[in-house]
């Protein structure tokens, strides 16, 4: 197998110092030349092919497969189904970390969802394999399928990942009765299926002793420990080589069966195995988007002040593992009231265990959130955006907390003003276009928090005085070969051509999770301490060395510049980190460093990252049809590190949201539970035409409190605001409220 | 099942090779000739990830016949710089961040160079109605179009 | 797939299937349908078959090889009567799609959602079709036999499609519905040509897809619009002109109503973007 090998230099524009420099991408070259290698592009010599065969029914039983058909085609190696499962060194439905959820290994004839893994096809050639999938021809004993949200609730244990079902604060019934107007509002979101244009692959090979995983993964560390639960190994004999994803949006965190099976399959074989899902299979075993059904209640004062916020989802789980879309949670973090209820409960329906998608809990809650408020502000007779101002939370709606930053108001003011907000007729179907189409605005208000979940990394200088980062990155497509590299080399005194990262494999210092857009926070704050341990280090060497320039200064009393140490009291006393360490005799100097949240600063602070984003429509008044024609989004998340990919994180954000808006949503048969479109043909993505030119602005704020790099995090937030903006455009264009997502159509006509 | 022997030329070099006959376009550059460029994205021909050019036509290989290739030019990512020299689109690409993930990104690329060469000065609406055919998830759309637009402008006044 | 074949000729294409086997042109539809590779016997790909190539003008009129291309109608100097064509050509799937889908396997695969099917239809086409007993030819409406199924016989296959030279005067226009600005199976789409003689149309043909098993062409509607200028033709239409010839169903992409009420629409736009085109 190929080693990963370390990235050229980033292209080579300098300018100034390295963070906050909108540096090209570092991983540019091997991308644009078509030399990046994801998981699927490796090919081991000797290696199989896997096809994995997955359930056509929602609900029932395996009752035949034709194996000896398959086993028989020419070029197959091997077909396993559940008469020939390989042993698990755990059982099945063992979750082995806080992330973990119930997956399938072929561990009965059971089919609990439509997509399920019902048998894996080895063979010499993905040819073969396909083929002898084919001749398997499954038959069934379906039973009916749960469908939708009429089914009998239930009292889930926790919200996304441990939050509790139910918070709240103040007296909601009295702030309802005693409210001079209240508003009811119900939204559907339907399930979300994340579809990164990378499918899920996995090459396995067993090689001395060792198990080496060329797979996409999020959080390298995690995937590799889970890995080694499963199949009883010591986690440190598990490689996964994860350089580049080929996008994760959430699903490429956590184990999944399909994966084990194929890496049993390569030990049982003792070959390497390759297995790539096919892209109807991401429609169910790898995760997705739960659908909801929220009802929110706001009550106001005379002025249009929020009395109470009352939002409750009704979450769609799977009928036998849960997971549940914490959409409520909006109502906690978007605006103040004297009384907040966020509560949630579950149904359970066939389909696969929901999971993290961009933005959870979070998209889903503010899109219809967003509605509520819009409704709100049209029964206090007020404007959208004065509507958000008048509930605008000095501090966490929920705790009562100060935030540690939060420049929301600038946001709003300086998304209104690139937009041309002002002049925006109260009453809806106003504006029209000289094509006769009508004309719509809308705001949404966006917020996502800053959590930071642990990662480490190493920093060491070399004897020329270059540097190197050693922690196991993985980059989805954030940026975060290119971002890191500055923060390490800011953190090092270098020029960032000076720094070289080496990432992308487990076995390096754990990266931590690539998700909850806490990656550049934590994963930047431990190679900020690396680098900042590496020149404590190295200063106390030059310091304690009588020959040299900066003997006696003491390590605090030194500056890291330009690959030198400066005295901070006397620049012209100063020496070469190479000097330096020559004299010492040092060939390398390493330093190491964690980042995570501080302890007890969560009791202090409330962290979330805000933004505004502003949405006009064109609504065709006679089929409905709807276009984004302007999207402009403001947003404060901290301290940016790189303003192009920060840009580019924020617009994918909100084209997220115009494809949450108008186009994405599985379509269940309410009979059999089958995903009606399960390929990119049905489920629709935004495609180029249907994104507008967005503009994004991000709204410098200095936080001094969420992280010592006073960064937040951008991956999310755009996603959130979005939808809600696109929604209620479309209401002032046409008066019609949207009630559900994807907004379809003939929804929007007079019929 | 008969193994057919295919005479091509990728990207200017004459290739032979053999293959099933079920095996797609995609597979064969992928599999055979380490061509790891075009990816498979959806199979369907709905996602334009595998983009490639045949004969200097725009497809998805992904439902093209690996035989199909038999006397044709194809050409894929891997064939647009020159040795170190990259294609003007792949710079501006660079240049303009317009790619995140980048596993379209190879097939965006083809199908722009195939939208050049078809229509060197194409407006912003035809950039986008010629890349429909090419899904990016992280959506990095508009920085792809300005991409496109830029590298046109540089390649007409070369 | 146990083999694949590329036939030359007609004669050796018919042999071929005589022998069994998948047919293939353009491989858009097939491949997605089935899979991709998961085909069971020999595939047989018409791409090459010299009958189904080549657009060309015939004493009768125009004949088009099953086996072309769409972006060969696109880029094929055609008169305007086929406009529609060319549209629905632009709109059929992504560039690449264009690239390799052809208009034989738009008709053979009969997606009630066939982009060429109105534009066709508009155009009085006929498809000359080829068996182990021979020749013949079929109005396009009567090949397709409802929703998926056409009057293809085993062994035969679809050799041309002609459009008559009466059928190529006047000029044509296409609109698609669809969820999503490009790459969508259309919700309703609508075909139509008008011939106008001295200010007032001579002829009309329209033809409503997506709203049935097979789209259709409007009589009623055609038989009203006979006479009058083109600029009152829009106003002319009305529900009760068209509704009787569709029978939309509700589905993923558009419930039954909305169909209905917006090939209304889509018919009356058609008719408006051609009168604006100077008819006269």
């Amino acid at each position: 197998m190929p080693d990963v090998t370390p990235l050229p230099a980033a292209t080579p524009i300098r300018m100034g110092s390295n963070a906050g420099q909108p540096r090209t991408r570092a991983d540019g070259l091997l991308k644009v030349t078509g030399r990046a290698t994801y998981a699927a592009d490796n090919h081991p010599a000797g290696m199989a092919q896997a096809v994995l065969v997955t359930a056509a029914i929602a609900r029932g039983r395996v009752t035949a497969m034709n194996v000896e058909a398959a086993r028989a085609h020419p070029g197959v190696v091997e077909v396993y189904t559940p008469a020939n499962r390989p042993e698990l060194a755990l059982e099945p439905d063992a979750k082995p970390s806080f992330f973990s959820k119930l997956t399938e290994t072929l561990q009965d004839d059971t089919v609990r969802y439509e997509g399920q893994p019902i048998a894996l096809v080895v063979a010499e050639t993905l040819e073969a394999a396909t083929e002898a999938a084919r001749l398997l021809a499954p038959q069934y004993a379906a039973e009916t399928a749960r469908v939708g949200f009429d089914l009998a609730p239930y009292a889930p244990e926790s919200v996304g990942f441990g939050f509790p079902i139910e918070m709240s604060k103040g007296d909601i019934a009295a702030g309802l009765s005693e409210a001079a107007s209240t508003t009811e509002t119900v939204v559907e979101t339907p399930p979300q299926y994340h579809n990164a244009m990378e499918t899920h692959a996995i090459v396995a090979e067993w090689k001395d002793g060792k198990l080496y995983l060329d797979t996409p993964t999020q959080a390298p560390g995690m995937s590799a420990a889970g890995f080694a639960a499963w199949l009883g190994l010591d986690p440190a004999d598990v490689v996964i080589r994860s350089p580049f994803l080929g996008g994760g949006f959430g699903s490429k965190a956590a184990v999944v069966g399909a994966f084990l099976l194929a890496i049993q399959a390569a030990k049982l074989l003792d070959r390497p195995v390759k297995l790539a899902l096919a892209r109807h299979q991401m429609f169910g075993h790898v995760f997705h988007r739960g659908a909801t059904r929220q009802t929110i209640k706001l009550g106001m004062d005379a002025e249009g002040r929020l009395t109470a916020i009352d939002h409750h989802t009704t979450a769609v789980t799977a009928a036998f593992e849960e997971f549940i879309e914490g959409a409520s949670g909006a109502a906690r973090t978007t605006y103040a009231a004297p009384a907040i209820r966020a509560s949630h409960d579950g149904v359970r329906n066939d389909v696969g265990v929901p999971g993290a998608m961009r933005a959870p809990g979070e998209a889903s809650g503010s899109a219809a959130l967003e509605i509520a408020a819009d409704v709100a502000a049209e029964a206090a007779g007020l404007d959208p955006l004065e509507f958000r101002l008048r509930n605008y939370a000095e501090t966490d709606p929920m705790s009562g907390l100060p935030y540690s930053s939060k420049a929301l108001r600038e946001c709003y003011a300086e998304g209104a003003r690139e937009f041309g907000w002002a002049g925006r007729p109260l009453a809806p179907r106003q504006m029209t276009d000289d094509a006769g189409m009508l004309v719509g605005w809308g705001v949404g208000t966006a917020t996502f928090p800053c959590p930071m979940f642990g990662a480490e990394a190493r920093a060491t200088l070399r004897a020329d005085g270059t540097a190197v980062i050693e922690t196991a990155l993985i980059d989805m497509g954030q940026g975060s070969w290119t971002a890191m590299a500055q923060i390490a080399a800011d953190s090092l005194g270098l020029d960032v051509e000076q720094v070289e990262i080496r990432g992308g494999v487990s076995d390096l210092p754990d990266s931590g999770v690539a998700g909850g857009s806490g990656y550049t926070a934590t994963l930047g704050l431990a190679i900020d301490n690396a680098g900042g341990d590496t020149i404590r280090q190295l200063a106390e060497i030059a310091s304690s060395d009588p020959d040299s320039p900066l003997h006696g200064t003491g390590n605090t009393r030194v500056v890291a510049r330009g690959g030198r140490l400066y005295a901070q009291d006397d620049e012209s006393r100063s020496e070469s980190y190479a000097d330096i360490l020559a004299r010492a005799g040092r060939e390398t100097l390493s330093g190491e460093g964690k980042g995570a949240r501080g302890e007890n600063d969560a009791n202090d602070h409330s962290f979330q990252s805000h933004g505004a984003v502003f949405a006009e429509v064109k609504v065709d008044p006679d089929l409905g049809q709807v276009r984004v024609t302007r999207l402009v989004g403001a947003f404060a998340a901290g301290r940016i590190i790189n303003p192009r990919m920060v840009e580019s994180q924020l617009s994918g954000g909100m084209i997220w949201g115009i494809s949450f808006a108008l186009h994405e949503g599985a379509e269940m048969d309410p009979r059999t539970g089958r995903i009606l479109n399960r390929d990119f043909g049905e489920y629709h993505v935004s495609v180029n035409s249907d994104a507008p030119s967005v503009k994004v602005l991000t709204i410098p704020e200095e936080d001094a409190f969420v992280n010592p790099l006073g960064v937040k995090g951008v991956g999310e937030i755009g996603v959130t605001g979005t939808a809600g903006a696109i929604a209620n455009a479309i209401w002032h264009a046409t008066g019609k409220r949207v009630t559900s997502y994807p907004i379809r159509l003939e929804e929007l006509l007079d019929l | 099942m008969k193994s057919i022997p295919v005479s091509t030329t990728v990207n200017g070099d004459a290739v032979d090779f053999v293959c099933a006959p079920g095996e797609t376009l995609l597979d064969a550059l992928r599999n055979r000739l380490s061509l790891t460029g075009a990816k498979e994205g959806c199979g369907t021909g709905d996602c334009g990830a595998c983009s490639v050019t045949l004969n200097g036509r725009l497809v998805c290989s992904c439902l093209v016949l690996a035989a199909e290739a038999e006397g044709a030019e194809v050409g894929t990512v891997e064939g647009m710089a020159d040795h170190d020299k990259l294609h003007v689109l792949q710079q501006s690409f660079l240049d303009h961040a317009a790619l995140q993930c980048g596993i379209c990104t190879p097939g965006i690329l083809v199908a722009s160079k195939a939208l050049l060469e078809e229509n060197p000065e194409p407006t912003d609406e035809e950039v986008r109605y010629w890349l429909a055919g090419n899904l990016c998830r992280c959506t990095g759309y508009d920085k792809i179009v300005r991409a496109v637009q830029d590298a046109a402008a540089k390649m007409r006044s070369a | 797939m146990s083999a694949w074949h590329r036939p030359a000729s007609l004669t050796e294409a018919i042999g071929l299937l005589a022998e069994g086997g998948v047919v293939a042109a353009g491989c858009t539809d097939l491949f997605p349908a089935t899979r991709r590779q998961a085909l069971s016997g020999p595939v047989i790909d018409l791409t090459r078959v010299a009958e189904m190539r080549g657009i060309s003008e015939t004493r009768g009129g125009w004949r088009f090889g099953a086996a072309v291309r769409w972006s060969e109608v696109l880029s094929a100097a055609l008169p305007p009567a086929f406009d529609g064509l060319k549209a629905a050509a632009r709109e059929v799937g992504s560039v690449q799609i264009q690239n390799a889908g052809t208009l034989g396997g738009n008709l053979c695969n009969a997606s009630p959602a066939a982009d060429g099917v109105p534009g066709l239809l508009t155009l009085e086409a006929e498809v000359e079709l080829a068996g182990p007993a021979g020749m013949r030819r079929l109005p396009l409406a009567a090949f397709l036999a409802g929703a998926r199924r056409t009057a293809l016989a085993p062994g035969e296959v679809l050799v041309a499609i002609h459009v008559p030279s009466h059928a190529a005067a006047g000029r044509g226009a296409f609109l698609k519905l669809g969820a999503r600005r490009y790459l969508v199976i259309s919700i309703a789409m609508v075909a139509a040509r008008l011939v106008v003689k001295g200010g007032r149309i001579d002829r009309a043909a329209v033809a409503v897809g997506a709203c049935g098993p097979v789209a259709s062409r409007l009589p009623a509607l055609e038989a009203a619009l006979a006479g009058i200028a083109p600029e009152d033709a829009a106003a002319a239409v009305s529900e009760a002109l068209v509704a009787p010839a569709l029978a939309p169903i509700g589905d993923v992409r558009g419930d039954a109503e909305y169909r209905g009420v917006v090939a209304v629409e889509l018919v009356r736009r058609a008719l408006r973007g051609l009168a604006a085109e100077g008819m006269r």
